[in-house]
């Protein structure tokens, strides 16, 4: 008990990655001792804000993709930091849930999602260039759950 | 990279029914794929799809935009004042799938069945 730990992965910023990148939080997760259903808020908020980073920061050309998972207490927080040019998710346009289907822009749904399944999403312009988006799920770890060690 | 299958089948209840069954995560990799299909069977003739969602463990935004897409393709008269969809249902989400779809509200707008025959001939 006590110990830090802490989960590390360097991907290449591509579309064919993000099984990996939600397997790697899978697998982060349950060493932590996340379980389901806050696992899979944590892998759709993962998955949504590296495909932001994959399609809107690297405009799909590819470039390095750094996960960060650890735990604070109970809590999660998982940084996904990059190297492309700025981009705040918190700028594009919000969904409107109050809209029929048929009437919605197709966009939006992503942040949405991002901002549901996590008590915090923060983006933070990184030191040299680049972007980082922390997300913060508090309460997600249950510590009768926790691997020993 | 993902694994993603789309097996499509034909049904027959009041009308004919599509039925697309898929396996696999519906991802911003794997989305248009599905688009796609649908986009074929509607081009053949498909006027009414059940989309088997079964064998989808994950679905994030980009499989909800695929969803909104299929949608707008089987209402391209609009159908004015209409809220949910009777051309597109869904059939057994995940309960992973099935929290997502709350969580964005697309079950007030696409009717979820559990059970095939029942999803079949509510078209």
């Amino acid at each position: 008990m006590g110990e830090a730990q802490a989960f590390d992965l360097l991907v290449d910023a591509s579309l064919d990655n993000l099984q990996e990148v939600r397997s790697f939080i899978d697998r982060a997760g349950a060493n932590l001792g996340v379980i389901e259903p806050v696992l899979g808020d944590l892998k759709l908020a993962v998955d949504e804000v590296v495909t932001n980073v994959v399609l809107h920061g690297y405009g799909n050309a590819g470039g390095d993709v750094e996960l960060h998972v650890r735990a604070d207490g109970n809590d999660v927080v998982i940084s996904i930091l990059d190297r492309a040019g700025r981009f705040d998710p918190g700028e594009v346009q919000a969904l409107r849930l109050d809209k029929p289907l048929q009437d919605r822009p197709a966009g939006g749904m992503g942040i949405f999602l991002i901002r549901q399944m996590t008590d915090l999403a923060e983006y933070l312009p990184r030191p040299g260039g680049g972007n980082e988006i922390r997300l913060l799920k508090r309460d997600a770890i249950d510590s009768a759950g926790r691997l020993a060690g | 990279m993902t694994t993603f299958n789309i097996l499509v089948g034909h049904a027959q209840g009041k009308v004919p029914v599509t039925v697309l069954r898929i396996e696999g995560d519906i991802d911003a990799a794997t989305h248009k794929t599905l688009q796609d299909k649908a986009a074929e069977v509607i081009e053949a003739g498909s006027k009414d799809i059940l989309l088997d969602l079964g064998g989808v463990k994950y679905m994030g935004s980009a499989g909800f935009r695929a969803l909104h897409a299929i949608s707008n393709m089987l209402h391209k008269d609009g159908e004015p004042g209409m809220m949910k969809s009777t051309h597109l249902k869904l059939l057994n989400p995940t309960d992973a799938v099935a929290r997502v779809i709350k969580t964005l509200g697309f079950d007030v707008y696409l009717d979820i069945y559990e059970d095939k025959d029942a999803a079949v001939n509510s078209f």
